[in-house]
């Protein structure tokens, strides 16, 4: 009995003598990148409006899609719909806006504008070619019942996300 | 930088040409990319707008001609046919297709729908130094000078086997012609000496007789050798012995006498004539 003992003590010496630990490393880059394009401006064309329309006076902000491989991604974007920074208001801030293709590197690409699915504030594109998308996005800010804005500076911010499908 | 240091001359150059497409949808490559030797163009960029019905059809394509073939040495395609117009910003990497080969360019609409606001730029590369007798300073430069007398051919007639054979068949006849001419000189010699010596032999025999004397004067003078055989010609310099006096030549009086004699008879002759009518 004794000896069947050792005999099982010394293989579970021996057992933990050879175990190894192997560390395996892996990086992934995203083949989805977004970068912002045009920085949008707001115009004020009448003084209860802010509207980042060229005919208002304002610029449209551009944000761009680059995707290395196709249909493993998709764009969200989101158009603004309170300000990020102003002065104080004491009235609602009616938001609207639109989020739409502005230009592609692939003909077919236009076709976002027909396959997008729109909620809300959100826009959401499944991209199925690879290649760049650069999306534009309006942004119209109604103050009150044709209240006129107070002085000061206005900042509101469009959320555009990569997202793996 | 290392590298740089010994081949910063001749690094290639990269650049991008002008909107080819500024004037229209139809342009001419000759007044697009420059004029360098070895240069290869690496990507068409382009952009356009369409304007279109969404459910139309519309293909565009943006093409270059080949220069030197038929067909097209550059054709990208974009099917627009059912999907809304919109604008298409595209880089086409073309894998340095050399610049000759780009021929005239053109952006091609079939179907229904517009192009509008085309813009086409090629980027290319170029090594200022592909000629290296381009500057001075580029490896492999050499001596316009040197090049120009290494370029220089040489053409030695003698060379030319023709030529050789031609020279050498004149030679051969002068050869003969030469032996012609001694064998002919020898013989003159020959009757000269035979000659000589039959009047030398015949003016000694001669002495003796008068008999023989006659015939000797005979042989003499069927035998007639002109002096200019036998003395030679002096070749002496005949220096110019008159000297002229003062260097002034008076005019000869007697001359003119006779001059004017000769004038006032050609007057008599003349008037004589109207002499005659007025008679």
């Amino acid at each position: 009995m004794f000896k069947k003992s050792l005999a099982i003590a010394a293989t579970l010496i021996g057992m933990n003598a050879v175990a190894e630990e192997v560390t395996i490393t892996g990086t992934v880059a995203s083949k989805c990148v977004v970068v912002t394009d045009t920085v949008g401006i707001y115009g004020n064309p009448t003084p209860s409006e802010l509207s980042t329309a060229t005919a208002d006076g304002g610029v449209e902000p551009i944000v761009r899609f680059d995707v290395l491989q196709a249909s493993f991604y998709k764009a969200r974007i989101t158009y603004p719909i309170s300000f990020s920074e102003s002065p104080a208001l004491t009235d609602v801030v009616n938001w609207t806006g639109n989020v739409s293709v502005a230009e592609v590197t692939d003909a077919s690409m236009s076709a976002y504008d027909t396959s997008k699915i729109e909620f809300d504030n959100v826009t959401e594109v499944d991209l199925t070619v690879a290649g760049s998308t650069w999306f534009k996005v309006e942004s119209t800010a109604d103050y009150g019942a044709t209240k006129a804005f107070p002085a000061g500076t206005y900042r509101a911010v469009v959320s555009a996300d990569c997202i793996a499908l | 930088m290392l590298a740089c240091s010994s081949y910063c001359y001749s690094e290639e150059v990269f650049d991008v040409t002008q909107n080819a497409a500024a004037a229209g949808l139809n342009w001419t490559m000759q007044n697009v990319l420059p004029k360098q030797a070895g240069l290869t163009v690496s990507n068409v960029i382009y952009r356009y707008t369409t304007v279109k019905q969404t459910e139309d059809d519309m293909i565009v394509y943006v093409q270059n001609q080949n220069a030197q073939d038929t067909g097209f040495v550059f054709r990208e395609t974009d099917d627009w046919s059912g999907i809304p117009g919109n604008t298409i910003n595209k880089v086409v990497p073309v894998g340095n297709i050399p610049g000759e080969l780009w021929g005239d360019g053109s952006i091609e609409v079939k179907g229904f729908g517009e192009v509008t606001n085309p813009a086409v730029f090629y980027s290319f590369q170029f090594d200022p130094c592909f000629d290296p007798q381009s500057n001075p300073s580029c490896p492999g430069y050499k001596d316009p000078f040197d090049m120009m007398l290494e370029a220089i051919d040489v053409y030695d007639p003698l060379d030319d086997q023709y030529v050789q054979d031609e020279l050498n068949r004149k030679a051969s006849l002068k050869d003969e012609d030469e032996e012609l001419r001694q064998q002919r000189r020898a013989m003159a010699e020959g009757k000269k000496e035979n000659r000589l010596e039959a009047v030398l032999s015949i003016v000694n025999t001669a002495l003796l007789t008068a008999e023989a004397q006659a015939q000797a004067a005979e042989l003499i003078a069927m035998n007639f050798i002109p002096k200019s055989y036998y003395q030679a010609i002096p070749d002496n310099k005949y220096e110019e012995k008159v000297v002229l006096d003062g260097g002034n030549i008076p005019d000869n009086r007697n001359g003119r006498r006779v001059g004017l004699a000769q004038q006032l008879l050609h007057d008599q002759m003349v008037d004589s004539q109207y002499n005659k009518e007025n008679k």
